[in-house]
């Protein structure tokens, strides 16, 4: 049935102007609308704060991919006799803390937990979040009653408590920090799709679809779950950065990473401690963090704006001049 | 109403309810179960036994949750292990703590952050509209606890203005001055905090309202435009900033848990996390229960708020106009 719309000519190899569309008297014509995903993409890429941010997530991304082996030193190596050590002195561009350890070492390896523990923890909670909305959005009835109980008990207790109690209870390690931080954070994403969800299971082509024996798994997975890929999407970044924010408040009242392991979170304690000692040792590892959240948070912005259709964009006064000035020419 | 009224009554119940099953089902799951949480370590087996059998765990676990619950209803909220001291004797005082603190935050930001997000809103894209939406992107980034150590490093290190961090000084307890000058430093942190979101709230809020009809009526009359906005403006666009104050107070409750631990303030989130580490569990449980009660009640009271500030909102009438 599809094929008759679908059907593609087949490519003039030949002819150099046919690549993605028509070339008519010099203007080239789209063949066919992009898609919402290029749409979203050249979108994206002319909001400089979004560029700017996934500029610096990727740099950080390659800096903790590749801590070990950039890392001057061992980041866990104790050199008493080089203590305290100001940055620059001695080989060691950030210093070292009180026990010797290179700070920069320290940095990288750190940035590597927190981006490991932000990517996975946003993953894991639009996981659960996604599943548990999809069904109380979809079915409706008790089972919807049942999950927004227990939303609603989750969103009474502060989370950052739930934490804490959970892991003094279970004990930290980085696995269960992991855990309980995606069992403590899915909520948001649950609401998210299940109110998406209450809307668009009344749609016609949801109703088609069940008339024509698609299953309830085929309608949830291929009708309303492609529908709401976009806020998910940006639920899942802006999570990224909320996760990184949580592992490191965790880590920094001691009950996250612990050491000899190392984190953003712990050289801040660790910084507080000393500061009468040494009160730059603080900068370092909160400027990393406001920058990683920063950019997260960007990107995340950027994508929401560069694929919601509903979204009007403000177009500067200089677009709109250079707009003009090009539209002017072709009117001649 | 009154039915509304109860009906979130037990709707509040409920959820209390499986907050208690919850917290006591996390204790009793914990890795060698409630025993190895409850009893002292390094005690003989028989007078583990012995220790057990006095603190009830011994008993059918449903036995043990009933009498707790029980306990609680008649405000026993159980003895820390270590000195067997009351919960509550630790407790309360450390709730007053920390609401005086957040108090005066909470305050703090409402007062900058109505105003400033609706000037903002009659002025969109401004550079105070730009420098609020800076701070919010900061805020939200930014880790509190890092800042508070910042502002320590310099105010009271470094500069020598503030105090580092307590309460009070030690030969000034009780005095207000000296509260006060105690809480600049971390009512700061914990207003940047809350600015972040608030002015945006209130500038949202206000430009939907801005584009009313009988926003334009009013103009039309002639209405001197700060009256406009002010006035007519203003009144209705505080209704949804009232709903999201009410649904931002675990925030209130539970996220002063950094700052009182940066400042060493002797509240409640620090009282958590020292417990925490100390592993008293009849502290944190009592804890968890307290925060989750008052969250509860904020919200059932910023729904009530809400009724009464909007009459368009007719609470308890089943799919009717609210607007």
């Amino acid at each position: 049935m599809n094929l008759t719309i679908r059907e593609r000519q087949p490519e003039p190899a030949a002819e150099p102007g046919w690549k993605g569309g028509a070339n008519i008297s010099g203007l080239t014509v789209s063949r066919r609308p992009p898609g919402m995903w290029r749409n979203g993409a050249s979108k994206f890429i002319r909001n400089p704060y979004a560029v700017a941010g996934l500029v610096v997530l990727v740099c950080f991304i390659i800096l903790a991919l590749l801590a070990r082996v950039i890392a001057p030193y061992d980041p866990a190596a104790i050199d008493l006799l080089g203590a305290n050590l100001p940055a620059g002195a001695g080989n060691h561009w950030l210093g070292t803390d009180e026990l010797g350890r290179d700070i920069l070492s320290r940095l990288l390896v750190s940035g590597q937990v927190s981006l490991l523990i932000g990517f996975s923890v946003a993953f894991a909670s639009v996981l659960i979040g996604t599943m548990v909305g999809a069904v109380s959005g979809y079915f409706g009835g008790w089972i919807d009653v049942c999950f927004m109980r227990l939303v609603d008990v989750m969103n009474a207790v502060p989370l950052l408590f739930l934490n804490i109690l959970i892991l003094a209870l279970f004990g930290s390690k980085f696995s269960y920090m992991i855990i309980v931080l995606a069992l403590t954070s899915w909520m948001g994403v649950a609401r998210l799709v299940r109110g998406t969800f209450l809307q668009l299971r009344e749609m016609q082509y949801v109703e088609a679809a069940r008339a024509i024996g698609v299953s309830n798994t085929g309608i949830i997975v291929r009708h309303l779950l492609r529908n709401s890929t976009v806020p998910i999407i940006v639920t899942a970044t802006l999570m990224v950065g909320g996760a990184i924010l949580s592992e490191s408040a965790l880590s920094y009242l001691g009950l996250g990473i612990q050491a000899p392991d190392t984190s953003w979170g712990v050289m801040l304690s660790n910084a507080q401690e000393f500061m009468l000692i040494d009160p730059l040792q603080a900068l370092y590892p909160g400027l990393c963090i406001l920058l990683v959240v920063l950019a997260v948070n960007f990107v995340g912005d950027g994508i929401r704006d560069a694929l919601d259709p509903r979204k009007q964009t403000h177009p500067s006064r200089k677009g709109v001049g250079i707009w003009r000035r090009n539209s002017s020419k072709f009117e001649v | 109403m009154t039915e509304y009224l109860i009906r979130r009554l037990v709707q509040s119940a409920v959820v209390m309810f499986l907050i208690t099953v919850l917290t006591f089902g996390l204790i009793h799951s914990a890795p060698g179960g409630p025993t190895k949480v409850f009893l002292s370590p390094g005690l003989s087996q028989q007078a583990a036994k012995v220790q057990a059998e006095h603190l009830g765990l011994d008993r059918p676990i449903p036995e043990q949750y009933l009498k707790w619950v029980g306990g609680l209803l008649r405000g026993d909220l159980g003895y820390t292990f270590k000195n067997h001291l009351p919960v509550g004797d630790i407790l309360w005082p450390t709730v007053g703590h920390t609401m005086v603190l957040m108090g005066a935050a909470w305050l703090l930001s409402l007062l900058i952050a109505i105003p400033w997000g609706v000037y903002n809103s009659t002025k969109e894209y401004g550079w105070s509209d730009q420098t609020a939406s800076f701070i919010s992107y900061i805020g939200f980034a930014m880790p509190t606890f890092w800042f508070g150590i910042l502002l320590q490093e310099l105010f009271a290190l470094k500069l020598d203005w503030l105090p580092l961090s307590d309460m009070w000084s030690l030969d000034k307890e009780g005095q207000i001055g000296d509260l006060l000058l105690h809480l600049v430093l971390p009512v700061s942190v914990l207003t940047l905090g809350f600015l972040a979101g608030y002015v945006k709230y209130a500038r949202t809020s206000m430009l939907e309202v801005l584009q009313q009809d009988y926003i334009r009526t009013a103009r039309a009359k002639g209405i001197h435009e700060v009256r406009v906005v002010y006035r007519h403006g203003l009144r209705n666009a505080l209704i949804p900033i009232i709903t999201i104050i009410g649904l931002d107070l675990p925030i209130l409750v539970g996220g002063a848990t950094l700052t009182e631990n940066v400042f060493n303030w002797p509240g409640m989130g620090r009282l958590f996390v020292e417990m925490a580490l100390a592993r008293e569990y009849s502290v944190l449980m009592a804890i968890t229960l307290v925060t989750a009660f008052m969250v509860i009640l904020g919200n059932l009271i910023a729904d009530l708020l809400y009724a009464l500030v909007d009459p368009r909102v007719q609470l308890g009438r089943k799919g009717g106009s609210t607007a």
